[in-house]
């Protein structure tokens, strides 16, 4: 156990982009396909409905994350209520740890999949935090003494 | 943890609205850390973000994924040691993964009582997500001291789990078919436990997803 893998890259994702609801209807990419080429986690958003306690303790990860030199990023879906991440509960309880709010892409569904595929691939790619920020905290604690 | 799978009564998912018994779907509630590797402990991720065979497994075979939380991460922070089952079983540790239990057990109950099929894929190994094993050393403290530390597997689930499972009995509802991603045994083997994970999943489609085929045994 001393190499690490992790590629310091979170994605907070809608329940609607993991499992899509009725694939038929909809143009979506394969978002999960996508985090995983860019070296992305995720953190699942609930469905629809209130999960106050449930969102409570997505924040408090984010938290962590964001104190601690990962990029943290949120994929939203056009035209769910929230854009699928309960965007408006979620702020308040991520301002209400001192965590500036992760840039946001949205997702059309009625679009081309390939086409928004690619445009999420290059948001994802295209962002991280600033390079004294990696320096700072993405060393093993090892490799620090 | 058993592979009892007591139906949640019909009575109770027409209350809550249940879906048509055709719309049911099969939901895995899946560890945090398999579709985050940066939930690990330091040093111990082994993919950069998402475990792609366990997502491949699992959807190729129909199921949608539920997310649970990392009880560790939020306890014990991003920077946190390794460490066992036995320093994790403190009170508080327990009261943590409690309030995440219940958190989460709604979205289960709601699974549940539409008629869902609920499976658990944990991560064997670890303190917190073990399902059928876990890991030991009573006398483990102070400063880690790895490769030279060692500690035991034992056969039981990791204290999340424990939390997990208990929380769903207070709510009535039965134990959930489970098995673990061997991630935190020592040595991974991913071939292996690809295979362990389908075998898991075959075994239940073949058995019609039924009440005894998921034993969460050793």
């Amino acid at each position: 156990m001393s190499a690490d893998a992790r590629g310091w890259r979170v994605a907070l994702l809608p329940e609607a982009l993991i499992n899509p609801r009725d694939p038929a209807c909809q143009a979506l990419p394969d978002v999960l396909a996508v985090l995983e080429s860019a070296g992305y986690g995720l953190l699942q958003l609930p469905p629809p409905g209130a999960h106050r306690l449930l969102l409570a303790v997505i924040a408090d990860q984010v938290a962590e994350y964001a104190h601690h030199g990962y990029a943290v990023v949120a994929l939203g879906l056009r035209g769910e209520a929230g854009e699928g991440l309960h965007w408006r509960p979620l702020s308040a309880l991520l301002r209400r740890r001192g965590v500036a709010l992760p840039p946001r892409h949205l997702i059309r569904a009625q679009g081309d999949a390939a086409a928004e595929a690619g445009r999420l691939a290059d948001f994802l790619t295209g962002y991280d935090l600033p390079a004294e920020e990696r320096r700072r905290w993405r060393t093993s604690p090892q490799e620090e003494r | 943890m058993t592979g009892r799978d007591d139906p949640v009564p019909p009575d109770a998912a027409a209350a809550t609205g249940a879906r048509a018994p055709a719309a049911a779907r099969k939901v895995a509630l899946v560890a945090n850390c398999l579709l985050n590797q940066n939930a690990k402990v330091c040093e111990g991720a082994n993919y950069r973000g998402v475990v792609s065979p366990v997502v491949a497994a699992l959807r190729s075979r129909g199921y949608v994924l539920q997310q649970l939380p990392c009880p560790e991460l939020a306890f014990a922070g991003a920077r946190r040691w390794w460490a066992v089952y036995e320093q994790y079983d403190t009170p508080a540790y327990r009261d943590h993964c409690r309030r995440l239990a219940q958190a989460v057990a709604p979205l289960i109950e709601g699974y549940l009582r539409a008629g869902d099929e609920v499976i658990l894929i944990g991560l064997d190994g670890s303190p917190s997500t073990g399902v059928r094993f876990t890991s030991s050393a009573p006398d483990w403290g102070g400063r880690p001291n790895r490769p030279e530390d060692d500690w035991q597997i034992l056969p039981r689930p990791g204290i999340w789990i424990e939390e997990l499972q208990a929380e769903l009995a207070r709510r009535g509802l039965p134990p959930l078919p489970a098995t673990g991603w061997a991630l935190d045994m020592g040595r991974f083997d991913e071939a292996g436990s690809r295979r362990d994970l389908e075998e898991f999943l075959d075994r239940r489609a073949r058995a019609g997803a039924g009440p005894d085929n998921g034993a969460a045994s050793p």
